[in-house]
């Protein structure tokens, strides 16, 4: 039951993304990194020309200003993407009228979670890929990436991405609102995460709240996968980090979202 | 068998008060109902106020859990194993909810099917068998929001078979649909329960599709089973007096004051039908034997004698008036 939730649940949203969403859907987010990083660009080179202090090195362990902005905004956009896709998944349910008939079937919950993320991170990847391409030419520099740690820290990012979103999920099933609860968090996600400056620099009140979200760790691996090709080994204190955070998102937010479905069954006639 | 015992369910919700302040409120949806449905049988709900009747099917469905009370799916209590019992029962609900419109009929079909664990072997042959049962085999690769509202709730029917289940809730399964499809929609209803054996409950506001198609049938009120039984036994419970009609070929006043004469005797109202010939008799008891004796006494030229049974919708309207009042 558990592969055939996701593999259904995968190829129903291909299909109806390939149905549903044009080709001009997926320029557009690639063109969300592309004004992202031709921002940070214009700031760097234009506003400060090309001087950053000193702590920046200190803090980052780089003064490549701009790679360090493309992982950012590539790992953001991920974020962005998946953590959407999976917490929108059943509040789409409920607003098409679908919630009840699939609640009747004796499914997967984490299969059908899985296969909705695994179709979502596909695309995204498709997405951080093709910006890749462009943003070589605002100076992103792969030339030392390691690609077996890029490939494990891929992974658990993904896997920390999970457990959050069932927890942004089970928000917006509650309070019926994709919106104001993605929006505010997706805001708050790139202040605090590191993605275009070092968290460093944050009051410690928000750097203690942002270290909670696992999407600073997941930037700070993808980062050093790609920037400074470490091993897997010298991350491991970071992996097991986001493991836990991961975990401990993921047992929040499947108790929570298990409870919430039955509300929103409840709330749909009174 | 499904059977409820003292079947309760209680909403706590927040009514809101001004800008910021909200107050807890407590509805009881359902209030202690029993109710039993066998396979190859079509019970129906119908409800007067706010009678409880999609909180019930709900609960039945697995949708939601009661407050208390229990309810038995063959047997086996269905929190003991919910889903075994989601393989034993589906829900088909009035409007074009349940389906994806994005999917074709097919690929909706192979979906849900995937969803229950079906074997692709058994899904495909079945897939197909439903698509013909609900005649959608030509349409069956056009994304559903190409169908028309029949075509939609025809592919619904086929969604709620698609486990094959024992027990089949149908919420108002023909709520907006033209006359002919609705018809149409009826016949699929009564052959599911006659050749497939399926249990069926069935909920409608169209009093008539209830009465023809249900063999035992719950009234609710406010959550409540005021009345139960067979569209006969319900109207016998509610309707107090009998009404017989007598129609003859010819009609005078000989004949008129004879009638009259008999009703006084008999202790039973007139009432006269704006056609001539036709004399209704409504009084405690049955006036056939009593009519057929006056008639053969003054050689009366009769056509009809019949008893008139009450229709659901009078017996409802009957008990929707007493409830109310």
């Amino acid at each position: 039951m558990f592969i055939k939730s996701i593999k259904a649940t995968f190829i129903r949203d291909w299909i109806t993304q390939l149905r549903a969403y044009p080709m001009h859907f997926f320029i557009g987010n690639v063109l969300t990194v592309f004004y992202t990083v031709l921002g940070a660009f214009f700031m760097y080179h234009l506003l400060f020309q090309g001087h950053l202090k000193a702590s920046f090195e200190q803090y980052t362990g780089t003064s490549d200003y701009m790679t360090y902005v493309i992982i950012g905004s590539l790992a953001y956009a991920l974020v962005v993407r998946t953590l959407l896709n999976v917490s929108r998944s059943l509040i789409t349910e409920l607003r098409q009228g679908t919630l009840e008939s699939l609640m009747l079937a004796p499914f997967s919950r984490i299969g059908y979670f899985i296969g909705n993320m695994l179709q979502q991170t596909i695309t995204s990847l498709g997405e951080v890929f093709l910006s890749m391409i462009f943003c070589l030419i605002f100076g992103l520099s792969v030339g030392t990436i390691n690609g077996v740690t890029f490939v494990v820290s891929l992974v658990m990012t993904l896997y920390a991405y999970f457990g959050l979103s069932l927890c942004l999920g089970a928000i917006m099933l509650y309070t019926r609102d994709t919106y104001i609860s993605q929006n505010t968090l997706f805001l708050f996600i790139f202040l605090v995460s590191g993605v275009i400056f070092p968290v460093e620099y944050l009051p410690k009140y928000l750097n203690v709240i942002g270290a909670s979200l696992p999407v600073r760790d997941s930037i700070v691996i993808l980062r050093a996968a790609v920037m400074d090709g470490v091993t897997i080994e010298s991350l491991s204190p970071i992996y097991l980090r986001l493991f836990l955070l991961g975990t401990g998102y993921f047992v929040v937010g499947y108790s929570a979202i298990k409870k919430i479905e039955r509300i929103a069954l409840e709330k749909i006639f009174g | 068998m499904i059977e409820a015992r003292n079947l309760k369910k209680t909403y706590h919700t927040k009514v809101k008060k001004g800008l910021f302040k909200r107050e807890k409120d407590i509805v009881e949806a359902v209030k202690g109902i029993h109710l039993k449905l066998e396979k190859g049988q079509i019970i129906g709900l119908l409800g007067i106020n706010g009678a409880g009747k999609t909180t019930t099917i709900k609960m039945l469905s697995t949708l939601i859990k009661a407050t208390s009370g229990e309810i038995l799916v063959d047997g086996v209590e269905i929190n003991e194993n919910p889903l075994k019992i989601k393989q034993k029962v589906n829900m088909i609900a009035g409007g074009e909810r349940m389906i994806y419109w994005r999917l074709t009929g097919r690929e909706n079909l192979w979906y849900y099917g995937q969803l229950y664990g079906i074997p692709d072997k058994v899904l495909k042959t079945r897939i197909d068998r439903l698509l013909t049962l609900v005649g959608l085999n030509e349409k069956q690769n056009v994304p559903v929001e190409r169908y028309s509202k029949g075509m939609k709730q025809r592919l619904q029917i086929a969604r709620g078979l698609i486990n094959d289940p024992d027990y089949l809730f149908m919420d108002e399964p023909t709520l907006g649909l033209d006359a002919p499809i609705a018809r149409e929609i009826r016949t699929y209803i009564k052959k599911l329960a006659i050749e497939e054996q399926k249990g069926i409950l069935l909920t409608s506001h169209y009093i008539n599709e209830v009465e023809a198609l249900c063999d035992y049938i719950y009234i609710l009120d406010h959550g409540e089973v005021i009345l139960e039984g067979t569209a006969k036994t319900l109207s016998e419970s509610t309707f107090e007096t009998k009404i017989t009609v007598l129609e003859l070929a010819e009609m005078n006043s000989e004949i008129e004051a004879s009638m009259q004469r008999f009703a006084v005797e008999e202790n039973a109202i007139i009432h006269r039908s704006p056609d001539a010939y036709l004399i209704r008799f409504e009084s405690k008891n049955e006036l056939t034997e009593a009519l057929v004796k006056r008639i053969h006494s003054e050689n009366l030229p009769l056509s009809k004698l019949y008893v008139e049974a009450p229709k659901l919708e009078d017996t409802i309207i009957e008990i929707s008036r007493r409830v109310n009042s």
